[in-house]
């Protein structure tokens, strides 16, 4: 799981174009949208299409990511559950 | 003045021409179907296509062989219409101002490789939407101003608004103002990627609205002065009471929760026609059936009209959503509606939620005197239209060149970091960054905080994002495609994200005119400024240098520059 929270927050950095960060910077559970990282729409539409491609899961509706997108941890958690590669 | 409208056409997914549309939407026959002519993995998506192959439509035009992208087929065809219901020709004192902003994408993705080979580069200045306007331009004759607004699902409207001011300014006699758009790949996967496309016919204001059909399609009118058009006996179908452009300044595509742009531009237009909103007999609303335009748009109609709501519909569950070209497309629907005395269907409408305005289901009969018209885009870029079937006295001013520039940004590298939070820069391109801060910088200059209007003059807009996303279209085969260089190809990216920091809710406009753009944006300042509209103008002027599009334009001799350029105008005459 730590492993996975790792190479998933350098996914994160990577997709959103947070330039100047290190994994180090992101609190696996501090909320992504809203405070911590706040992040917008976006970037939801970023995360969705991080999950498909890294993944080979698809969230078809963006309301069922508010979950899922509450942190990097419950990210890992979803994506350990539900990976299909 | 009293400016009247003397000629219509129309082309989309229920229609050929006037005819053709008028009876699908007494008949309420809609246009929506599956993918035929369009070639893209996302066949399940339904779409408003126009019901003819480029070759069927260039037989129909008696075109030759040369390219002509498919915005600039169903342009002529729309356009050609307009003029031969108008009599009239094109002619030095007329305007054509045609809004897309798809312009010869079509093309660009159908010969990406091609042009790799150094082949079929007879295509490649058709990718420019000023250049797919003057395609159609040449097959109509010679006008005496050409110019393309490029405000996403706004432009159309836009160009109405130009040209209605143009002839307020007296410097042309008519306009032919409109807009054309066709599908292509590259916006059926944008618009893909933000998750906003239904799988089924779309439900505008329906409580279980999915998201938009794409549609294309074109639709012009023909303007010019009352007395002119009663001077030549020309039939007039209505004339042009009100209009209002306003930005959200809110978000890149979405529309805020109480609709605030949308509201401003439809009081701006109801102010201009000195009509009280009860006035207005039927509203054909954006409506893209997205689950949040319908909500936003819902919120302002209820800011303006309050419990006493118009008829109301939303014809893009005919059409589909023709985008750049839907405000003059759905303006021609308001006229014929308004011609045969009914109110459009809204289809595919069941039931309401909690915030939805509630749309007129069935075309019904009834007299229309005012009817407004709105169209929004990307960047919040919102536009209204109010038409009227009687004559509305419109102020006039003569055009005045007399302006000064007060400040002109420049900027190096070293300052960005002082005007752009590193929140707001991460998905800008080095460029729109250089862009940003020199607008800041200028404004500061000028002493200016909120200019009266934010215009734009770019040939490409964000090329570096366009050529992004189609060549991960073309590699991926249409999969996984990230959205956010889909949201930043749109040319208006620039002066409505300059908008949005800035948070500035006034005029916002785009032109891409090939090397004329700054003269449009110029010009389109000017113009408002004669007509005491507005007393200041931020203009911007932007491209950048794509490597990709160098690669393809190397074969011509051209290749593209980085430009990021920012104007202060303010108005020295009296009437300011």
């Amino acid at each position: 799981m730590e492993e996975l929270i790792e190479q998933l927050k350098q996914q994160i950095i990577e997709a959103l174009n947070f330039e100047d960060m290190t994994p180090a910077d992101i609190d696996a559970q501090a909320p992504l949208f809203g405070e911590g990282l706040g992040l917008d729409s976006i970037d939801a539409l970023e995360l969705i299409m991080l999950l498909d491609r890294e993944y080979g899961i698809k969230l078809a509706d963006p309301k069922s990511g508010k979950e899922v997108f509450r942190s990097v941890r419950s990210m890992a958690e979803y994506i350990e559950k539900n990976r299909t590669k | 003045m009293r400016i009247a409208i003397t000629g219509i056409g129309a082309v989309s997914a229920i229609g050929l021409n006037c005819t053709q549309t008028l009876d699908a939407l007494l008949k309420e026959r809609s246009g929506i179907a599956p993918m035929r002519y369009l070639q893209s993995i996302h066949c399940h998506l339904p779409v408003g296509e126009v019901p003819c192959s480029n070759e069927e439509l260039r037989a129909q035009l008696q075109l030759g062989t040369q390219p002509l992208p498919r915005t600039s087929l169903l342009g002529i065809a729309a356009a050609k219409e307009t003029l031969t219901m108008a009599h009239i020709q094109a002619s030095e004192s007329m305007a054509f101002i045609s809004g897309t902003t798809v312009g010869g994408m079509d093309l660009t993705e159908q010969h990406w490789h091609d042009y790799a080979q150094g082949e079929a580069l007879e295509n490649i200045h058709l990718h420019q939407a000023g250049e797919s306007t003057k395609a159609i331009a040449r097959q109509l004759g010679t006008f005496g101003y050409i110019c393309t607004p490029s405000t996403a699902c706004s432009s159309a409207l836009n160009a109405i608004i130009l040209g209605a001011n143009l002839i307020r300014t007296g410097q042309v006699k008519q306009a032919l103002v409109g807009g054309s758009e066709s599908l292509s790949r590259f916006h059926l996967n944008g618009f893909n990627t933000l998750l906003i496309l239904d799988s089924q016919p779309c439900r505008p204001f329906d409580a279980d609205r999915k998201g938009l059909n794409l549609g294309e399609g074109a639709g012009y009118i023909v303007l010019e002065e009352e007395s002119e058009a009663i001077a030549r006996g020309a039939h007039i179908i209505g004339y042009i009471a009100g209009y209002g452009n306003a930005c959200d300044a809110y978000h890149q595509t979405a529309s805020s929760e109480n609709g605030e742009g949308a509201y401003l531009a439809m009081t701006k237009a109801l102010e201009m026609a000195h009509i009280a909103p009860q006035e207005i007999d039927y509203i054909n609303a954006h409506g893209t059936a997205t689950p949040n335009n319908d909500l936003s748009e819902s919120a302002a109609l209820k800011r303006v009209f309050g419990n006493k709501m118009p008829y109301m519909s939303s014809t893009k569950a005919f059409t589909g959503h023709t985008t750049s070209a839907s405000g003059g497309l759905e303006t021609v629907i308001c006229l014929l509606a308004m011609q045969h005395h009914f109110i459009p269907a809204n289809l595919n409408w069941t039931r309401t939620q909690d915030g939805l305005a509630i749309p007129t289901t069935h075309t019904t009969q009834h007299p229309l005197h005012y009817v407004l018209c709105n169209a929004f885009g990307f960047g919040g870029n919102e536009s209204s239209l109010i038409l009227s079937d009687r004559p509305v006295d419109l102020s006039t001013a003569p055009f005045n060149h007399a302006n000064t520039v007060l400040a002109i940004g420049q900027t190096d590298d070293s300052d960005i970091s002082s005007y752009i939070s590193p929140a707001e820069s991460r998905r800008m391109t080095p460029q729109t960054r250089r862009l940003v801060t020199t607008a800041k910088r200028a404004l500061e200059e000028a002493e200016i905080s909120t200019p009266d209007a934010i215009i734009c003059a770019t040939q490409y807009g964000s090329m570096l994002q366009s050529m992004r996303f189609l060549q991960d279209m073309i590699n991926s085969n249409e999969q996984q495609l990230k959205p956010t260089p889909f949201i930043q190809s749109t040319h208006n990216t620039l002066a409505s994200l300059i908008a949005i920091i800035t948070r500035n809710h006034s005029y916002n406009s785009t032109y891409s005119q090939e090397h004329q753009s700054l003269q449009c944006a110029f010009n389109d300042a000017e113009t408002q400024m004669s007509l005491g509209l507005i007393k200041n103008a931020l203009i911007l002027e932007f491209d950048e240098q794509t490597e990709a599009w160098d690669n393809v334009l190397k074969h011509i001799n051209e290749h593209t520059s980085n430009i990021a350029r920012a104007y202060i105008l303010t108005a020295n005459n009296k009437q300011c």
